[in-house]
């Protein structure tokens, strides 16, 4: 059994297993209804069909940052899209770019 | 108007003794900070304004609770966020306000103590919750300052520990106590595009 509290920067994760993680972070937000984490896919809109408030994304990415080991640039948040997939995509971009930069 | 900030050079290591009109950019009637009196850059600041009769017209001579929750905010979240950022991008006040827009995203509770009146100073003591992706969460409280108090001289030895607890004379009156005060600093093309999206909702 995999643990998702703490990545290791050499472990693999697949865009399930990073889904996973980010529900975990998700069921800890006080403004998303839990309900609606139950049939999340990486097509669903933060904004639109799970009513999260826009500023609630930045609350969600630190968390994020935290749950992932990683860090995001100003740049990164600024791009970031409101669907599922689009914070799956820059989770695998940033932590690329986390593991080159630290030489792993 | 006092001369603007022309070079990153000029930016100092703290707000104190700058004026505010360098960092809040838009207009005088709506600016409500007159001076900064402490400041550590990742930690919090001490500012204070004095109501003028602009201010308190048509509202009982008494400045409003909304425009304290603004000083507030100008003071803490605006001007801390810009010192920041500037210093982050290497680049004048001017240069981030072409670049962003200085948005008012949220406030959580607020509770009001006492009031203000024309010409009664007070100080906004505000410090940094949160601060990441230009987008600042600041939290603190608002004091009517005792009369004839130079506040310069007052705040010269504050420090970290004091801001925090509030370590002021029982000649401070409590005003108010601001929580979860957020601002963020927005791209220009990202907040036109927010306002775009938003007119395509209102309109079906």
């Amino acid at each position: 059994m995999r643990i998702y509290n703490n990545y290791n920067n050499n472990e693999i994760m697949d865009r399930k297993e990073i889904l996973a993680g980010l529900i975990e972070v998700l069921r800890t937000v006080r403004t998303v209804d839990p309900a609606k984490l139950e049939n999340v896919t990486e097509e669903t809109d933060f904004l639109t069909d799970m009513n999260t408030p826009s500023t609630e994304l930045i609350n969600i990415a630190a968390k994020v940052e935290q749950k992932f080991d990683i860090e995001f640039e100003d740049e990164d948040i600024d791009e970031m899209g409101s669907k599922v997939k689009d914070v799956i995509d820059l989770i695998i971009k940033v932590k690329a770019r986390t593991e080159a930069e630290r030489g792993e | 108007m006092r001369s603007k900030i022309t070079s990153p050079d000029q930016i100092k290591d703290s707000l104190v003794g700058d004026p505010p009109e360098h960092w809040l950019l838009h207009g005088p009637t709506k600016r409500y900070v007159d001076a900064y009196h402490w400041h550590k850059p990742n930690v919090g600041i001490v500012a204070s304004y004095t109501p003028t009769a602009q201010n308190v017209e048509d509202h009982f001579d008494v400045f409003r609770g909304v425009d304290q929750i603004e000083s507030f905010t100008q003071a803490s979240v605006v001007s801390c966020g810009t010192f920041l950022q500037c210093k982050k991008m290497g680049v004048v006040p001017e240069t981030l306000a072409e670049l962003f827009v200085p948005t008012f995203i949220s406030i959580g509770n607020v509770s009001f103590h006492s009031y203000l009146e024309k010409g009664q100073t007070f100080v906004n003591i505000g410090f940094i919750k949160f601060y990441k992706w230009r987008q600042m969460v600041c939290e603190g409280r608002i004091y009517r300052v005792p009369q004839s108090l130079d506040l310069d001289d007052y705040f010269k030895d504050f420090d970290e520990q004091r801001l925090l607890a509030y370590d002021l004379g029982s000649d401070f009156t409590l005003i108010a106590e601001l929580f979860d005060i957020t601002g963020r600093g927005i791209k220009k093309e990202i907040f036109e595009n927010l306002q775009q999206l938003q007119q395509q909702r209102n309109n079906g």
